[in-house]
C-alpha cells in the first residue's frame, strides 16, 4: 500500500499542533465542501456537513490509524455518512422511497446549464451521483473510489455507467444533451 | 485519477465504450492499465467517435461549479478545533495528574508496606509511664504465670 500523504500531518493534528490544523483544514475544506454541496445540492446543508465531518476529525485525530484506507478516503467516507443521513431525513419528510429511475417530469424552470447539471445531479440515485462526484469531481482513482464506497472496481464502473447514462437522458430531455 | 484496474483483456470498441461511458471521454480518468491501450485505440474513427460522444457529458460536467469555502466556515471550524484540542489537554492533563497521584499513593503504600516488614520491632528496654499509667499495669502477666507455674 502506498504512503498516505496526509499521514503525518493527522498525527500533528492529533498532538494539537494549531499550525497542522489550519494546514489540514486549509488542504481538506473544499474538497469536503464540494463533496458536500454536489451530494446534497444544497450550500448551508453542505457547509453544515463540512462543520460536522471536522468535528469528527478532530475528534479522532489523535487516536486515527491508517488500516485499509487513506486518511482522505476515510474523510470521505465520514462527509458521504453525513449527507446519508440528510438525504433520508429529507426522504422521510418528503416520500417514503427515492425513486432509483429517473424522474420523466421537466425539472423546474432553470435555463442555465450549470443549474441543469446540478438538478440532474440531484435527479439520479444517490450511489450513481456519489460515484460520478468521487470520479468525476474530487479525482479520486477507480480504486480509491470504489474502497470509499466499499463496493468492488466493477460495481463502481457499473454505476459509473448507470449514472452517466440516467444525466444523459435528463439533460437530452431537457434540451441540453443530443 | 484511476491509478489502477483489474488485469484487462485486449483493447476493442466494446471495452473501449464501455470505458468511456463509465469513465467518459478524458483518458486521464481511466483505469491506469486501459490508457496506453484506451491511446492507442483513440486514435481510430471508432475510438475519436466513441470519445467524442462522451466529451460531451464531460463539457456539461465541467460547467456546474461549486462556490469555495467562505472566511466565516474556515472561521468556524478552526474555533470548533480550538474547543476540541483544548477540551482534550484538559483531558490529557487531569488524567496525568490523576496517574501521577496514583503513582504516588502507589508508592507510599509500598514504602510503609515495605518498612514493617524490613525494619525489626523496637522493643523498649525500659518502661516510661506518662500520666495516665500506673504502676499496677505490668502486674497481671507476672501473676498469671506464677499461678501456672504453681
Amino acid at each position: 500500500m502506498s504512503a498516505d500523504p496526509d499521514e503525518e500531518l493527522v498525527r500533528q493534528v492529533g498532538a494539537g499542533d494549531p499550525a497542522a490544523v489550519r494546514t489540514l483544514v486549509a488542504r481538506k475544506l473544499p474538497r469536503i465542501l464540494a463533496l458536500a454541496s454536489r451530494m446534497l445540492g444544497d450550500a448551508a446543508e453542505a457547509e453544515d456537513v463540512a462543520q460536522e465531518t471536522f468535528v469528527r476529525i478532530w475528534r479522532h485525530a489523535s487516536g486515527w490509524r491508517r488500516g485499509n484506507a487513506r486518511f482522505d478516503s476515510w474523510i470521505h467516507r465520514v462527509t458521504l455518512n453525513l449527507c446519508y443521513d440528510r438525504l433520508r431525513r429529507r426522504r422521510e419528510w418528503v416520500t417514503d422511497e427515492v425513486p432509483d429511475v429517473v424522474d420523466p417530469a421537466p425539472l423546474p424552470d432553470a435555463r442555465e446549464e450549470p443549474h441543469l447539471i446540478e438538478q440532474a445531479l440531484q435527479a439520479i440515485a444517490p450511489r450513481q451521483r456519489e460515484a460520478i462526484i468521487l470520479v468525476y469531481y474530487q479525482e479520486m482513482s477507480n480504486i480509491e473510489a470504489a474502497a470509499t464506497l466499499e463496493i468492488s472496481v466493477d460495481a463502481l464502473e457499473s454505476l459509473l455507467s448507470r449514472g452517466r447514462r440516467a444525466l444523459q437522458a435528463i439533460l437530452a430531455r431537457d434540451g441540453v444533451h443530443e | 485519477m484511476s491509478d489502477g484496474s483489474r488485469k484487462e483483456p485486449a483493447m476493442d470498441a466494446k471495452r473501449f465504450a464501455a470505458l468511456a461511458a463509465a469513465y467518459g471521454g478524458d483518458l486521464r480518468r481511466w483505469p491506469q492499465a486501459d490508457r496506453m491501450a484506451g491511446t492507442n485505440f483513440a486514435a481510430s474513427e471508432t475510438g475519436a467517435a466513441i470519445l467524442g460522444h462522451a466529451g460531451k457529458l464531460d463539457a456539461l460536467l465541467d460547467s456546474y461549479d461549486v462556490k469555495a469555502p467562505g472566511a466565516a466556515l474556515y472561521g468556524g471550524i478552526l474555533r470548533t478545533a480550538d474547543r476540541h484540542l483544548v477540551q482534550r489537554r484538559r483531558k490529557r492533563f487531569w488524567w496525568l495528574g490523576l496517574g501521577l497521584a496514583g503513582i504516588g499513593l502507589a508508592g507510599a503504600v509500598a514504602g510503609l508496606a515495605l518498612v514493617s516488614v524490613v525494619t525489626p520491632e523496637i522493643q523498649p528496654d525500659h518502661y516510661v509511664l506518662d500520666a495516665n499509667a500506673t504502676a499496677f499495669g505490668d502486674a497481671g502477666p507476672d501473676g498469671e504465670t506464677v499461678e501456672e507455674d504453681l
